[in-house]
C-alpha cells in the first residue's frame, strides 16, 4: 500500500478529522461486515430456496397473502424518509443541525429504497416478473392499470429512488474533490471520474447552490407523497382497519419517526467508534431527540384516532377489528407497538436523557422495533379478521420470511459500512462552510 | 500571459477584490473556493443561475407527461375499470405528480452539469491555477493579465488581504 500523500500546505484539519473515518479497517469491520455478507448469503440462499419452493415457504395461508414481506418493506421504505427529510425539509428551513447527520442519513434512504425494492420482488414470487408493473410497449397492446394504487407506488418509489440517488451524488461532488485531490493510484482515478473536474469555482458553487435549493424544494412534496402513496396501497382498499382517511399523515409521520431513529441508532455508534464527537454533539442530539418526541406525539394520536374513529363510525367490522388488535391472539404485537413508540420516548421530555447518548441508542432502538410491528399490527391484524368470521385466519411468520427480514438488516449495514469506508461520513464542505463563517466571524469581518 | 493567484483565508475580502478587478476592466477572473458562501455567488456574475430554467422545464415536462401518458394509454385499449371515466384525472395526478418531481429533479441535474460546466477539463487535469489547497480551506482569486498588469493586480490582491499571490504562466 502507498503512503497517503504528505498534506498540503494549510490542510483542513476537518478534511483530515471526517477522512480519517475511511483510512484503513480494524478486525472488528471485517467481522461486522463479515456477519452482514453472510446474513445477504443466507438471504439469498433462502430466496433461491422460496423461488424453486414456491411462495408456500412463507407464512402465507388464506386470507393473509400480505405477510413480513411487504411490513419489511413498508419498514424500510419508512427509514427512507429520514435522509429526505433531513437534506430537504432542514435545508429549506435553514435548520444548521442538519449539517453534521445529512450525508449519513442521505446514503441510509438510498440504500433503505433499494433495501425495500428488493422486497415487492420477493414477496410477488416471480421477481423477474415485476417489470409487468411497468408501462411499457408489448404485443397483446395492453397497458397498466393507472387507477390502481399498487400503479402510483410503483411511480412513487421509483422516482423517490432516482431523486434520492441524484440528491446524494450531487451533495456528495465537492466532496469527491476533496478526496481526489489527497488520494492516489486506483483510488485518485475513481474519484477524479466521480468529481467530474470539480474545482469549486464561484459559477460551480452558485449552479450547485441553486440545485440543491430545487432539489430540495422538489424533495419535499416528494418525501410526503412516497408515504401517503403506500398508505393508500392500504387505505384505498374497504379491509377493516386499513379504510381510513388517516392513513395519509399517519404513514409520514411514522416514517419520519422510524427513519429518526434509525439515523441516531446507526450514527451513535459510528461517532464513538471514529471519534466524532465533536461534530456531532449535544446540539444535534437535542434537536434530533425533540424530533422523535414529536413525531411519536403524532403517531401516539393517530393510534388513538383509529380507535375512536372505529367506535364513532358504528361499523361493527371496525369495531371488532380493533378490539382484536388489542386484546386478540396479536394482543402482543399491538402493545409493544404502543410501549415502544408512545410510552419508552416520553423520557425525551427530560433534557438530561435528550443529551444522555446511550439512553438515546436504547431508545431509537426501541422504537426502530416498535415501527415494525405497527407495521405488522396494521397488515396482519386486519387481513386475519375481515368481514366474515368464517373467512378469519391467523399468520406467523416462517423461518424463510425472517430469515430474509435478517438478511434485509444485513444488505443495509453492508452498504453503509462500504459508503463509510469510500465516502465521507459527514457532509465535508458544509462543516467548512460553517467552520470558516465562525472564524471570519470571530476576526471581526461581517458580511 | 501570466495569471496571478491570490490566496485568502475568507470570502469576504475576495468578493471586493474581484468585485474592484472588474471595475478596473479584468474580465479573466476566476474564484476558487472550498465551500458555498453567498458572498461569492455573485462576485463575477450577478445574474441568478440558469439553473431554474432548467428546472421548471423539466417540471413542466414532466407534468404534462405525467398526465398524458395514462390518458393516452386508458384510451388507446379502453377497458371500464370500477365504471371510472377513461381519463381519471384525480388518480392520474399522482402520476403527473410524481413524475413533475422526477423530471424537475433529473432536468436540475442536467442543469448543474451544463451550467456549472461539469464534468470540466480533460481525466484528471485541473486549471493551472488550481491546487489542493482550495479544497482545504483556503481560497483563491485567480486573473489572467498581460505582463505590463502584473505590479498593479499584485498590489491590489495584497491591498485586499491576500496572504500569498504566485505567478503561474498560462
Amino acid at each position: 500500500m502507498q503512503p497517503p500523500p504528505p498534506p498540503a500546505p494549510g490542510e483542513s484539519p476537518i478534511n483530515r478529522d471526517i477522512m480519517s473515518v475511511m483510512d484503513g479497517v480494524s478486525p472488528g469491520y471485517f467481522m461486522l461486515l463479515g456477519a452482514c455478507v453472510l446474513s445477504v448469503v443466507a438471504a439469498g440462499a433462502t430466496w433461491v430456496y422460496q423461488v424453486y419452493e414456491g411462495l408456500g415457504i412463507g407464512g402465507y395461508t388464506h386470507p393473509i397473502f400480505w405477510g413480513a414481506y411487504i411490513v419489511t418493506f413498508v419498514f424500510w421504505v419508512g427509514i427512507a424518509h429520514a435522509g429526505t427529510l433531513i437534506s430537504a425539509i432542514l435545508y429549506l428551513f435553514r435548520a444548521k443541525w442538519r449539517n453534521a447527520i445529512n450525508r449519513s442519513a442521505e446514503a441510509m434512504t438510498v440504500f433503505a429504497v433499494l433495501t425495500a425494492a428488493q422486497f415487492l420482488g420477493i414477496h410477488v414470487g416471480r421477481m423477474w416478473k415485476s417489470y409487468f408493473i411497468l408501462p411499457y410497449p408489448n404485443q397483446r397492446g395492453l397497458w397498466v392499470n393507472f387507477r390502481s394504487p399498487l400503479e402510483w407506488d410503483t411511480f412513487a418509489i421509483s422516482t423517490y429512488a432516482t431523486i434520492s440517488i441524484v440528491f446524494f451524488f450531487i451533495g456528495l461532488i465537492p466532496d469527491l474533490a476533496i478526496l481526489r485531490d489527497r488520494s492516489r493510484g486506483l483510488k485518485k482515478l475513481v474519484y477524479t471520474a466521480l468529481a467530474l473536474g470539480w474545482q469549486g469555482t464561484s459559477t460551480q458553487w452558485k449552479s450547485h447552490t441553486r440545485s440543491v435549493l430545487h432539489l430540495s424544494g422538489l424533495a419535499t412534496p416528494l418525501v410526503l407523497s412516497v408515504h401517503s402513496v403506500v398508505s393508500w396501497d392500504f387505505a384505498m382498499s374497504i379491509v377493516p382497519g386499513w379504510h381510513a382517511t388517516i392513513f395519509a399523515p399517519y404513514f409520514v409521520a411514522g416514517a419520519i419517526f422510524s427513519g429518526f431513529a434509525m439515523v441516531l441508532t446507526v450514527m451513535i455508534p459510528v461517532r464513538r467508534i471514529y471519534g466524532l464527537e465533536e461534530y456531532i454533539n449535544d446540539y444535534h442530539f437535542e434537536n434530533m431527540t425533540r424530533f422523535l418526541l414529536l413525531t411519536s406525539w403524532i403517531v401516539g394520536y393517530a393510534y388513538g384516532i383509529e380507535y375512536f374513529i372505529a367506535w364513532y363510525s358504528g361499523v361493527e367490522a371496525e369495531q371488532t377489528a380493533f378490539w382484536l388488535r388489542a386484546f386478540g391472539p396479536y394482543w402482543f404485537s399491538t402493545w409493544t407497538m404502543i410501549i415502544c413508540n408512545v410510552v419508552i420516548p416520553q423520557i425525551f421530555w427530560f433534557k438530561k436523557f435528550r443529551t444522555h447518548v446511550p439512553t438515546i441508542f436504547v431508545v431509537s432502538t426501541f422504537i426502530n422495533i416498535g415501527m415494525w410491528f405497527e407495521r405488522y399490527v396494521i397488515i396482519i391484524t386486519s387481513l386475519t379478521r375481515e368481514y366474515d368470521p368464517a373467512v378469519w385466519g391467523t399468520y406467523t411468520p416462517t423461518w424463510a420470511e425472517l430469515t430474509i427480514f435478517a438478511g434485509s438488516f444485513g444488505f443495509f449495514g453492508m452498504l453503509f459500512l462500504m459508503f463509510m469506508k469510500f465516502f465521507p461520513v459527514i457532509a465535508i464542505t458544509e462543516m467548512k462552510e460553517l467552520a470558516i463563517h465562525d472564524r471570519a466571524h470571530a476576526a471581526g469581518g461581517g458580511h | 500571459m501570466p495569471s496571478l493567484v491570490g490566496i485568502y483565508d475568507a470570502p469576504g475580502p475576495v468578493a471586493d477584490c474581484a468585485k474592484k478587478l472588474r471595475n478596473r476592466g479584468f474580465t479573466d477572473l476566476e474564484i476558487y473556493s472550498p465551500a458555498a458562501f453567498p458572498e461569492l455567488d455573485d462576485a463575477l456574475d450577478e445574474k441568478p443561475s440558469r439553473v431554474r430554467l432548467y428546472t421548471l422545464i423539466g417540471g413542466l415536462i414532466g407534468v404534462v407527461t405525467g398526465y398524458a401518458l395514462p390518458i393516452w394509454m386508458s384510451y388507446d385499449w379502453p377497458v371500464v375499470i370500477g365504471g371510472k371515466p377513461f381519463a381519471s384525472i384525480p388518480t392520474y395526478t399522482i402520476i403527473g405528480f410524481e413524475l413533475t418531481i422526477l423530471f424537475g429533479g433529473l432536468a436540475t441535474l442536467l442543469g448543474l452539469l451544463i451550467v456549472g460546466g461539469l464534468p470540466y477539463g480533460s481525466f484528471g487535469k485541473a486549471d493551472k491555477g488550481y491546487s489542493a489547497r482550495f479544497s482545504a480551506e483556503e481560497f483563491g482569486l485567480v486573473v489572467g493579465c498581460s505582463d505590463r498588469d502584473v505590479s498593479e493586480v499584485d498590489a491590489m490582491l495584497k491591498a485586499h488581504g491576500s496572504k500569498e499571490v504566485n505567478v503561474v504562466e498560462a
